[in-house]
Order: structure tokens, then C-alpha cells, then sequence
């Protein structure tokens, strides 16, 4: 069933509502993790690995500087999350190096001091005996796979051998850096009175963190109180547990000091998980029609040195949307995930999706190419165009509409293909079916004596403005204003025990929990309200209260995108045109927002094909270690983008909803990437798309 | 990141700070050079002298001849001065490239001058227009040429003693043109590779790059193929002849090639 | 030194940044701090209603100067014109970026408010966001430009 009588006609429901959060940042209110200052607490710096590579012989501190090494803490390794029908290894991070380490810019030991500054000055002061070894730095000649999943579906031999044609193509990925604009931080504080520790963390969510602290340091989940402040951006990179996290949090206990660690842009670049990386060889078998009789793919992810929690999950996405928006239904799909002396890949804005786009829509473009036939026309014939959809990797498609989402792509990018003496332009699309939402979620909605209607939720914002949707959402659900509705996010002791934030899932997951707690509790108002205004019922009934948790089998968004590009023949410089971004992201609450997360996600995937790239050197040291290293687009190469929503209803939640956080990052490198090769003439060049390797393209 | 332990003086005059300047220490001007590396301790001086207080070396004097750009100009003033944009209205179009309005409102002409970064915007222009930098120390004062100047990436010159006092630049022939052009990733990226170009009557050429090596580099053979009336093109490519990199060499042929007919027109 | 207005003084060393006096000095924690290397601009502030990086100046720099930060943005409580137009355009999601834009662009729009989308593009450039994409913040800047043009 789609959306419930009411909620599409609703007041603010599907309205472009303003942000009611806009007012405390934009007046400087915000108190993000540094701004948070705990009278008394000691100030951590970390010794990082110099080295890609080496073992540790011995740590030596000289008097008056207070560390902590590994040998100071009693802490398991973080732990690993394994992936569903796949292997991982026991490969877990800890949380300071013990005799070995894996990548440059590993915490090896902490340092506290009465400032940044001086604990900076006694980190340098700390002699580590390291003794280097050879770094293995390319994740395909790596010997050591630390996961594994493979997946083989109806006659693959048979199809690629009785084959009208058989394309084959290979694409690589490299490592990327999140960059939020607020680096990650911790404050811990240990009452030892009451046995209590607090620890706020910028973060994703309040629940992973307080998992993976109760398991790491072996104390019980209700003995730590999580709180998350407001958060400056995470886009993945905020959502495990990281290991300095852990590190401050088991000094806090060991020294009974509040300690803080507000890390600085170096060690965000050097020392936080990293997105991507990954290569593919796609095969893709046609009948003599264009149509696509089996997929085929290797992929290759370059993982890092150790397993973060959720290094595996991203290539097992990749692996799972191999055959994406195409009715197919013989596939062999692999992933090797293999280890590197590299920090840890993990989840980044989109996680596994753009990849298993790009892998899959580059392929098909190839084989356009090959074929001899229009790349929109090849997509059409093979377009899945019933669902529900059960795919040939395991996942069931919920709904959707790719083929008018492709229309309405091609409709308004306005192809363009051509050139003079001066430039060469190109058209290309890319579509993607992504997963969204999954697990549960939870929510407590109370009656406040004043009338209004507290909302507590799993969910918890870092920029998405959950504040405003979910309060859009509960305001209609009650009849009531805006205003008449609180929510509240982030403190493990204030909200119910929830999943959290990532993989597109808010919306979808947390507002369906809001909507049935706001839904229970009305009904509970209902039955002594004999008729009377919530005011009146709220000074009776102050406290009344309901809880719900929203469980959903994962719901499926997809899109497609078109760029039209234009290179510069005398220098390779690249310019995005045009870029038009058709998402169905079933029911939209509030377009504003959900314009806001297309249009920021596509400057990632901008990002990604332009200028980004988080690249070691033959030491295994990272070039990325400030912006000097590490390029972000500026407003002042913006495209103009053209959003436009397409609403198939899922059936698998109250709203209709689905997921669009992500969607921006997972179309656009395909879309560009397939412009720049058909401006090309079909060279495939991987990204980002320098003007160095555009002009040797052009030759 | 935060800068390792240093003394800090104030001097209120040049006599008071040549005494201060010797190879521990570093001079702070506008600070958007220096200040990173203070930040990443990948300077660590004993001593950071702060010349911010010599309001003396703060000037802009065109009374006819040269100009001469006092060390502690702003950049943002050089780019709001009419006299510059008419008289040399090269260092107007590369002043206004350098870094980012925020940088060039404390930034100086001195620090970019001194700081040398191969793929610094004034030290190309001021290359191309002749520039001489005068520079004093408790032994006297000296005058380098700033074909002489730029010796290595971020390494000039100037001793550790001396202080960066006066940049002087000729005046411009009547009716003579500039053009800069440069490129780089994004826009709040250091430039990758640039060209300045001065053209006039009378065979008056001067062309550099930036970004092509660890200088700022000048071509005779680009400026005398100009003079004696070669096309853009023609000179582009000899300015840009020595260049190391295929790709490199050709984005200079290109960004001489823009800047030159830009002087030209 | 003189913030928005009011007087603020404290003992420092030499290599306190400015960024981090006004933060946690003066307390004033709307300024925020993204990488000490002069490239975010989430700490650019007005020194002298100029726009500068915070983190590129020593706190000791300040003394006896007058500053201005997002804290003083809006008059008598009041937002500004860019305030009003960022929340309009959604121009802000995490919000980290956005003190640091407003004092850059209100210096901007007030030296040149008949700036065209080119130049204002460019001067956008000295300020990263990872979240809106930028286009948001364009269009805030643009109807911020033009409100303040028609003299409101």
C-alpha cells in the first residue's frame, strides 16, 4: 500500500518547509563537538605511524608527559561486522596499535596535556621504535583477503558462450576522503561515583557508538551515556565507532580525567576511513537484439589494513547491484576485499552504489559502442519494467519507474555530442537502483503539559534537517502546528534504542516510526479526550505516551542521470555542462530538503570525477594530508543541476517513502564518466578525469 | 594543528627589526604563507618577528616613474589602486587571482615576493615587468633584479638578515598591454601553471610562466621573437619550449598563448 | 580587542591563533575551525570589516583591533538580509560552513552589491561546503545582493 489517506494531502507534508534549525546556526548557536569546552579535562593528541608499514619494538616516554599506550588499556579490538552470504576476517582494528602497524597515520599511543598545543609538543617527544616494513599497497596483488563474497545464478557458461556478442571492461575507483567540514572528536568523562561514563562524539548516531564503547571497553550498555552534539557533516565517515573514540574513552577510565580530542584537518584526511577504491572487470553477454543474457563480474576492493565495522558492507552492496536497473537474470558475481597498508576503506556517501553504477552503466556504454546501438536505446530494451523485481543476487526490487525516469533524464539534459577545432563535447546517462532504509527503527512520542507533543527519535541528523521533516510529518499526523511539535535526537538516555543514521534510511525507517508513535499516541489521547482540544487533554494527561519500532525489509530508490560535457582540446580541461538528476526516491516530505541532499550528493559525485583522489605515494605516505593534497570543488565550478523527483510509492512503509540521501553520489560519476567517453569517441579513462589524462586521450 | 613554541617580537620600525633577523627566525607579514607552515610545524622558527607594525613599508608611490610597492602593501590594496590598474595593469590581473579575497586582504606584495611559491601569481608578474627588489639589513641595502631573484621553490635571494623593503617596477611604455592567464584544478586550488605578458610598441615583450618549474621562468627568445613582430603563437611556444612535462609544456604554450593576445589586443 | 562590540582581553602565548582566542578565549564559539591551513574559510571573521582567516592570524595580531564575528551578523537580533536569504534558499545543512560564508559574503555584497553570479561564484570560491553542493548558497548570495541593492 502507498501512501495512507491524508498524508500526500497533507499540509506540510510534501511541502518545501523552511528549516526550523536554520535559525541557531545562522546566528552562530551551534555546539559542535570543539565548541564543547568540560572544565577540567585534559587535551589528547595522538603519535601517529610514520610508516605504512612496521613493528613496533617498544614505546619509551620520557618523564613528565602523561601517555597511554595499548599496554595501558584493557580493550578488545574494535569489532568487525561480517556480510551477509560472504567472509570476513578477524581482522579488527585496534584501538592503539600493539606491536604492529598497518597504515601511515595509525594512533600508536595518546598523549594528555592542559592543552592542543602542549599535547601536540609531548606527542613529538614520544620515541617509538619502529622497525619498517615493505608496504603492499596494490589491493590486487595483495595476498591477503580479509572478505569474500561470491554469488552464481542460473547458467552463466552457457549464456556467455552461446552469446550473439560478449563485451568485456575494466574500471577503477580510487580511494576517497570524506572531508566534512567538522573533523570527529570525542570528550569522555568517568564518574566514578555513580559508575558512569559520558562520552559525546560527533557521529552519525548515538547507538553504534554506545555498542561498539559497552563492547570494546567490556562494560554494560547502561553504564555509558552517549550524547551526540550537533554534528558537522559525517557522509559515512562518522557512523563506526573510530578507534581514537575508543582510545579517549578508555583513558577517561583508566585516569578518572575528563579528556577531550577535537581531531585537526591532518588527522581527518590521514587518519579517517576512506570511500571507494575498488576495481572491476565486468563481462556482459548480448543476445543478436541488444539484450543482456548474463553479467559477469570481478571486483577487487582495496580495504586497508585493518576491518573497520563496516569496511566489508560496501563491497558487498556492489557486489549485490551488479545487474542493476536490467531484467536479468544469470549472473556470477565476486568480490574480493583484500588487505593494503592503507587506512581502512569504509562507508562514504553512497557505499557500494556509485560503484556498482559506474562498474555496470560504463560497461553498458562500452557495449552501445560495440554493438552499434544508441546507449538509451540498449538501456530500454533490457530495463526492468514490472516490480516488485527479485534479482538474480538476492535482493528483491520494491518499486519504481526506470524507464520514465529515463525519458525525463533525456528529456532534460538536451543530448549534445560534437566538436571543433577547439573543444569536443559528449552526452552520457547513468541509472541506479540503490538501497535504502532496512532493519528497524524506533520512536516515543509524549503529550507535554503545555499541549505540544514531544517526539524522540533513533534517527539522528548531521545537516539533513530531520528536525523539520519529522516534525512535518507528526504535525499532520496530529493535526497541529509546526510548532507544537519537539524532537529530539542524539542522547542515548533520551531516546529510545534505534539503528541510526546512514544508507538513505531516515525518511523511510525513522519517519515511519514517528508516524506509528505519533499514530499510537494520538489513539491513547483519543480515548480520554471525550472531545476536548489537546491543550485541554494535556493538563490532565501530561505524560501520556507511546513507543513504536518500525522494522521494513530494505526499500529500493533509482534514478537516472545525464551529463552533457565539454573538453577543452589544448589543455584535457573538463566542464560539466549540463547535469539533470531524475531520482525516485518514492514520497517526498519535503522537496526543499530533498532537492538539498540531491544537489550536495552530486557535488561529491562531482567531485569524484573532476578532482578527487586520495592517493598514496610508493611509501605507502598519504599526498592527501591537507587541502594542498586533496581538491574540493567550489561553488565557482558548480554546474547548474536540474533535480527532478519521480514518486513511486514503496509499499514497505507508511509513507511511500524511500531513501535520497545518497542518490546525487550514485548517479553522477556514471553519468559524466559515460559523457567524457562519448566526447571521447570511447576511450575509457578512469577517474578523476584530469586534464592531463583527457588531453593524452585526445592525443 | 597547532604551531610549536616560538618568541614573538613587534619591532615599530625597519631600524628597529634588521637587528632581529638572522637564520632562526622568521619574518611574519601577512601571514597566509607563513602561518600554514607555522600551523603544519613544518616551519619552526626560534623567533617570529612580526613586521605587521612598520606602517612605513606600507605604500603605493607611482609619481610618474616607477612604481614602487612598499613591502607590507596588501594585496588587496594593490588591487584596488586606479594608478596600478592604469599604469601596470599587469600586476592588477594577477593580483586579483592570488588566492582568494580573504587571503588578499592581509596578505602582502613583500610575502608573496619572498615566499616564492613556484605557482605564485606576482613573483611571474613582476618578472615579466622588470621588477627590482630592494632589500636592507644592518649592513646596508642591496638590489637584486628579479631575474635574479627567484633562485629555487620557496627559496630566493635574500638572506636570512636582510629584510624585503621595496619592490620597484618600471614604468610602462605608453599604449603597452598586459595579459595573465593561469590554471588550476579548482578555483581554491594553488595555480598548476600560468603566463604573464607585457606587450608594447617599440619591441617592448616580456613573458614568464609559473607553475612550469621552481621558478618563475622569463623567455629571452619568446620576449625577442615578440618584439620582432611574431604571432602568439609562435612565441607562446617558445616561452614555453623548455617546460619538462608533455602536458605541462603544452597547458603553458596555451596560457602564454592566451596572455599574449591578451597584451596584444 | 573589541568583538562585535564589546571588549575582550586574556593572556596568551605567542603562538595562540586567533581562531582559538575567539573560540575559547572569548568564548565565542559561532566562529569554527575546519583546517588551520587557510583553505576552508569556516574561520573567516571581519578584522576592521575586512574579511580575514582567523586561523592565519596570531591572537597577539588582534590586540587593540576590532572584530566582528557571526555573533554580531544579525543587528539588534535581527538577521541580516544573507542570514534571511540563506535560510530562504536552503542554503545550509550541517551548518559548519555557514558562519564562515556569512562574514565572507557580507563583506563582499557590502563592497559590491551590483556583483554579477560570476564574480560572486568567484568570491564564493574562498569558502567550502560539503554538503549543499553550493547552488543553494548562490542563490542566497544573488536575492541577498538584490535586497540589499533595492536598499532595504
Amino acid at each position: 500500500m502507498g501512501t495512507e489517506a491524508g498524508l500526500s494531502a497533507g499540509r506540510l507534508v510534501g511541502r518545501p518547509v523552511r528549516r526550523r534549525e536554520d535559525d541557531r546556526i545562522l546566528r552562530g548557536g551551534t555546539r559542535y563537538l570543539d565548541d564543547i569546552d568540560l572544565p577540567g579535562a585534559a587535551h589528547v593528541a595522538f603519535v601517529r605511524s610514520p610508516f605504512a608499514h612496521a613493528r613496533i619494538g617498544g614505546i619509551e616516554v620520557p618523564d613528565g608527559i602523561a601517555a597511554i599506550t595499548a599496554a595501558d588499556l584493557d580493550v578488545s579490538d574494535l569489532p568487525v561486522q561480517g556480510i551477509e552470504g560472504g567472509e570476513v576476517s578477524a581482522d579488527g582494528h585496534p584501538v592503539l596499535a600493539g606491536d604492529e602497524v598497518r597504515y601511515a597515520g595509525q594512533p600508536v599511543a595518546m598523549v594528555l596535556a592542559e592543552s592542543r598545543a602542549l599535547a601536540e609538543d609531548a606527542a613529538e617527544l614520544v620515541e617509538v621504535d619502529y622497525e619498517p616494513l615493505d608496504p603492499v599497497l596494490d589491493a590486487r596483488r595483495s595476498d591477503v583477503t580479509m572478505s569474500r563474497w561470491h554469488r552464481v545464478s542460473g547458467d552463466v557458461e552457457g549464456a556467455f558462450e552461446s552469446a550473439a556478442h560478449v563485451v568485456r571492461a575494466s574500471h577503477s575507483l580510487p580511494r576517497l576522503a570524506p572531508v566534512p567540514m567538522e573533523p570527529r572528536g570525542a570528550i569522555a568523562s568517568f564518574d566514578a561515583a555513580e559508575d558512569l561514563l559520558t562520552v559525546w562524539v560527533s557521529a552519525q548516531d548515538s547507538h553504534r557508538q554506545l555498542a561498539g564503547l559497552a563492547r570494546v571497553l567490556g562494560r554494560p550498555e547502561d553504564s555509558i551515556h552517549v550524547i551526540v552534539p550537533d554534528v558537522g557533516g559525517a557522509f559515512g565517515s562518522k557512523g563506526a565507532p573510530a578507534p581514537e573514540t575508543m582510545a579517549v574513552a578508555a583513558a577517561a577510565l583508566a585516569t578518572g580525567r575528563p579528556l577531550k580530542w577535537a581531531e585537526d584537518r591532518e588527522e581527518n584526511f590521514v587518519a579517517s576511513y576512506q570511500g571507494r577504491g575498488m576495481e572491476a572487470e565486468v563481462e556482459l553477454a548480448f543476445d543478436g537484439d541488444g539484450r543482456i543474457l548474463a553479467v559477469r563480474a570481478r571486483i577487487w576492493a582495496d580495504l586497508g589494513g585493518y576491518l573497520m565495522p563496516t569496511t566489508a558492507i560496501p563491497t558487498h552492496t556492489t557486489a549485490m547491484l551488479m545487474c542493476g536497473v536490467y531484467d536479468v537474470q544469470t549472473a556470477d558475481v565476486q568480490v574480493h576485499g583484500r588487505r593494503t597498508n592503507k587506512v581502512p576503506t569504509g562507508p562514504y556517501r553512497g557505499a557500494g552504489r556509485p560503484e556498482a553504477a559506474y562498474f555496470l552503466e560504463c560497461t553498458v556504454d562500452v557495449a552501445a559502442r560495440e554493438l552499434g546501438i544508441d546507449p538509451l536505446e540498449l538501456r530500454r530494451r533490457n530495463l526492468i519494467r514490472e516490480l516488485p523485481y527479485k534479482t538474480a543476487l538476492g535482493w528483491t526490487y520494491d518499486s519504481g519507474d526506470y524507464a520514465r525516469c529515463l525519458d525525463l533524464a533525456e528529456e532534460l539534459v538536451r543530448p549534445e555530442r560534437g566538436g571543433d577545432a577547439e573543444r569536443v563535447v559528449g552526452t552520457g546517462f547513468g541509472m541506479y537502483v540503490e538501497r535504502a532504509g532496512g532493519q528497524f527503527e524506533t520512536a516515543e512520542a509524549e503529550l507535554l503539559r503545555d499541549g505540544r507533543v514531544l517526539v524522540r527519535s533513533g534517527s539522528s541528523p548531521h545537516g539533513q534537517g530531520h528536525d523539520t521533516t519529522f516534525a512535518q510529518l507528526a504535525a499532520d499526523r496530529l493535526g497541529v502546528t509546526l510548532e507544537d511539535v519537539e524532537l529530539r535526537f542524539g542522547d542515548s538516555k533520551e531516546v529510545p534504542r534505534g539503528v541510526g543514521t546512514f544508507a538513505s534510511r531516515s525518511v523511510a525507517m525513522g519517519g515511519s516510526a514517528v508516524i506509528q508513535a505519533v499514530d499510537a499516541l494520538k489513539e491513547k489521547i483519543e480515548a480520554v479526550a471525550a472531545g476536548r482540544g489537546l491543550r485541554e487533554v494535556a493538563a490532565r494527561h501530561a505524560g501520556l505516551r507511546a513507543a513504536a519500532r518500525f522494522e521494513s525489509d530494505l526499500v529500493f530508490s533509482s534514478g537516472a542521470y545525464g551529463a552533457v560535457v565539454e573538453i577543452e582540446r589544448s589543455t584535457g580541461r573538463l566542464t560539466v555542462l549540463r547535469l539533470v538528476a531524475v531520482d525516485d526516491a518514492g514520497t517526498i516530505v519535503n522537496p526543499l530538503l530533498a532537492e538539498g541532499q540531491v544537489i550536495g550528493g552530486t557535488a561529491q559525485g562531482l567531485g569524484q570525477c573532476l578532482v578527487e583522489e586520495a592517493a598514496y605515494d610508493d611509501e605507502g605516505n598519504p599526498t592527501f594530508a591537507s587541502f594542498v593534497g586533496y581538491s574540493l570543488l567550489t561553488a565557482a565550478e558548480m554546474p547548474g543541476v536540474i533535480a527532478e523527483f519521480v514518486e513511486t510509492a514503496s509499499p514497505l512503509n507508511p509513507l511511500g517513502a524511500k531513501g535520497i540521501g545518497e542518490a546525487g553520489a550514485i548517479g553522477t560519476p556514471a553519468a559524466v564518466a559515460n559523457a567524457v567517453a562519448d566526447a571521447l569517441g570511447g576511450a575509457g579513462v578512469d577517474p578523476p578525469f584530469t586534464a592531463e589524462k583527457l588531453w593524452r586521450a585526445l592525443g | 594543528m597547532k604551531p610549536a613554541p616560538f618568541d614573538y617580537r613587534a619591532p615599530a620600525s625597519v631600524e628597529e627589526t634588521l637587528p632581529l633577523l638572522e637564520l632562526d627566525t622568521a619574518v611574519l607579514a601577512g601571514g597566509q604563507s607563513l602561518v600554514p607552515l607555522l600551523n603544519l610545524r613544518l616551519a619552526r622558527p626560534e623567533v617570529v618577528v612580526d613586521i605587521n607594525g612598520l606602517a612605513e613599508l606600507d605604500y603605493l608611490r607611482a609619481d610618474g616613474g616607477p612604481l614602487r610597492i612598499g613591502a607590507m602593501t596588501r594585496q588587496v590594496t594593490l588591487e584596488r589602486s586606479e594608478p596600478v590598474r592604469r599604469g601596470w595593469p599587469l600586476l592588477h590581473k594577477a593580483v586579483r587571482l592570488v588566492g582568494h579575497r580573504q587571503i588578499r586582504s592581509r596578505g602582502t606584495v613583500g610575502g608573496s615576493v619572498a615566499h616564492a611559491d613556484p605557482a605564485a601569481e606576482l613573483p611571474a608578474a613582476l618578472l615579466a615587468l622588470d621588477a627590482t627588489l630592494h632589500m636592507r639589513s644592518t649592513g646596508g641595502a642591496r638590489r637584486v633584479a628579479a631575474s635574479e631573484f627567484f633562485l629555487g621553490p620557496l627559496y630566493t635571494a635574500r638572506e636570512p638578515d636582510e629584510l624585503l623593503v621595496e619592490i620597484e617596477v618600471p614604468g610602462q611604455p605608453d599604449g603597452a598591454g598586459a595579459g595573465f592567464a593561469e590554471y588550476a584544478r579548482t578555483h581554491g586550488d594553488f595555480a598548476t601553471a600560468g603566463a604573464a605578458a607585457v606587450v608594447g610598441p617599440g619591441g617592448h615583450a616580456g613573458i614568464a610562466l609559473f607553475g612550469a618549474g621552481p621558478v618563475p621562468v622569463r623567455s629571452e627568445a619568446a620576449d625577442q621573437a615578440l618584439a620582432s613582430g611574431a604571432g602568439a603563437r609562435e612565441a607562446a611556444e617558445l616561452a614555453a619550449r623548455e617546460v619538462e612535462g608533455e602536458h605541462r609544456r603544452a597547458l603553458c604554450t596555451e596560457l602564454a598563448r592566451r596572455a599574449i593576445e591578451e597584451a596584444m589586443a | 580587542m573589541e568583538i562585535n562590540g564589546r571588549p575582550y582581553e586574556g593572556d596568551v602565548e605567542p603562538r595562540t591563533l586567533l581562531s582559538d582566542f575567539i573560540r575559547h578565549g572569548a568564548g565565542l564559539t559561532g566562529t569554527k575551525v575546519g583546517c588551520e591551513q587557510g583553505v576552508c574559510g569556516a574561520c573567516t571573521v571581519q578584522l576592521d570589516g575586512e574579511p580575514v582567516r582567523s586561523c592565519l592570524m596570531l591572537a597577539i595580531q588582534a590586540n587593540g583591533r576590532s572584530l566582528r564575528t557571526v555573533e554580531g551578523l544579525a543587528a539588534d537580533g535581527e538577521l541580516h538580509p544573507l542570514q534571511r536569504a540563506f535560510h530562504e534558499a536552503h542554503a545550509l545543512q550541517c551548518g559548519f560552513c555557514t558562519p564562515g560564508f556569512l562574514m565572507s559574503m557580507e563583506a563582499v555584497l557590502r563592497a559590491d552589491p551590483d556583483a554579477g553570479e560570476a564574480e560572486l561564484r568567484e568570491a564564493l570560491a574562498g569558502n567550502l561546503c560539503r554538503c549543499t553542493g553550493y547552488l543553494g548558497i548562490v542563490e542566497a548570495v544573488q536575492h541577498a545582493a538584490r535586497e540589499m541593492r533595492e536598499g532595504s
